[in-house]
């Protein structure tokens, strides 16, 4: 009985060890993944590609809601110097501009019920500064909502979507 | 030699079963259902108010890195989610329902939308997807009704297909929720009601 002490005790050390590992990595893999599915179809980096309308044939991601038009741009602040410029356009009804990290975080989101909003995304562990977010990672996916319900609805938040912004900037630090 | 290789099994049985119960754990194995989470339960419908946000325990951070991808944190939307009509039963795309709220849903919008059991939009031209604050006229006191079947009623007003969607679960999506339901959902939200009517021409 004695011989199997120490095989049982790294079994469990080891099952313990991989519980907790699968954990906390599993939200980076599913956005890892998440973000080259949307590479996959087209979603650009620094740059928000105007959506279809969600219908049952034109559907690619689960639970999409048919009601809302989605813009998406994916980011990557890996780059010494780069930050973005969002800005997203003014629409009378429901909007919002929400950020999510490589943990699949929401980190940060913002209503422009009948207002433009703008924004710079900094990258980790920058200094605060006025008007801008700092990411928690260097990479990320920015998502803009508007409520669309129909085909005229969403026609016009494309229409207003062409004054969104997502667009990477080298600031002086990086030029020098 | 041999005391390796039982040391070596030792070591890939530990880490295969630690990987195994973390992923079912988290409802992260494959097949597993989109509707396993959510720890809120009103009148049927399940909600998960951690979805979106930064929560504290592994468990619940990759359940909602799974099934609420690039949801909106609570603050501007909670989503609840059911599968069962009034008497208990799973929803079925050869019944009718019947689908009401007693009073005005506490958010400045809502939708609610059908999903396949794969938690696709149902593989139909019906152009009748979902219902919501913009679609429906409701009564002063916020009362609406609504029809869920497989073909168009003759009013087809307020009016969900059920066509191709096989076993289905229908999402409320509430849209800048009032500050009382997210402090007391239970309390404040009157979810919709899924009355069966009939199942393929017989009483539901």
């Amino acid at each position: 009985m004695k011989r199997w002490i120490g095989p049982l005790i790294v079994a469990l050390a080891c099952a313990t060890a991989a519980h907790a590992a699968a954990l906390h990595f599993a939200p980076t893999l599913i956005m890892a993944r998440a973000m080259d599915a949307l590479a996959q179809r087209g979603v650009a980096l620094h740059s928000l590609t105007a959506p279809q309308r969600i219908t049952p044939q034109t559907q690619s991601v689960v639970r999409s809601s048919p009601d809302l038009y989605y813009a998406l741009c994916r980011y990557d602040l890996s780059e010494p110097g780069m930050q973005l410029t969002l800005r997203m356009a003014a629409w009378p009804d429901y909007q919002s501009l929400s950020l999510f990290d490589a943990q699949t975080d929401n980190f940060a989101v913002l209503r422009g019920t009948g207002k433009a909003v703008a924004v710079r995304l900094l990258p980790p562990d920058s200094a605060a500064q006025e008007g801008a977010i700092v990411s928690p990672t260097a990479k990320g996916v920015i998502l803009i909502r508007r409520l669309a319900p129909d085909a005229a609805r969403f026609a016009a938040a494309a229409t207003a979507g062409e004054g969104d912004a997502c667009r990477v900037v080298l600031t002086e630090t990086a030029a020098s | 030699m041999r005391r390796v290789a039982v040391y070596l099994f030792a070591v890939v049985v530990g880490c295969a079963l630690g990987v195994g119960s973390a992923l079912a754990m988290a409802g992260l194995l494959p097949g597993a259902s989109t509707m396993a989470f959510g720890d809120l339960n009103v009148e049927g419908w399940h909600s998960d108010f951690a979805i979106g946000s930064k929560a504290a325990d592994p468990y619940t951070r990759a359940r909602v890195a799974r099934h609420g991808l690039l949801a909106l944190a609570k603050s501007e939307a909670v989503y609840f989610t059911t599968s069962t009509d009034t008497n208990g039963r799973a929803l079925r795309e050869d019944c009718t329902y019947r689908i009401n709220t007693g009073r005005a849903l506490p958010a400045q919008w809502w939708s609610v939308t059908l999903y396949t059991a794969d938690s696709l939009l149902p593989l139909n031209n019906d152009k009748a997807l979902s219902i919501n604050a913009t679609s429906v006229e409701p009564e002063p006191s916020g009362r609406w009704e609504g029809l869920i079947s497989p073909t168009p009623p003759a009013n087809a007003e307020n009016w969900i297909s059920s066509r191709n969607a096989g076993n289905f679960n229908l999402t409320l999506r509430l849209y800048v929720p009032s500050e009382s339901l997210l402090m007391a959902p239970g309390d404040t939200l009157a979810p919709p009601a899924v009355h069966p009517v009939n199942c393929r021409g017989k009483p539901g």
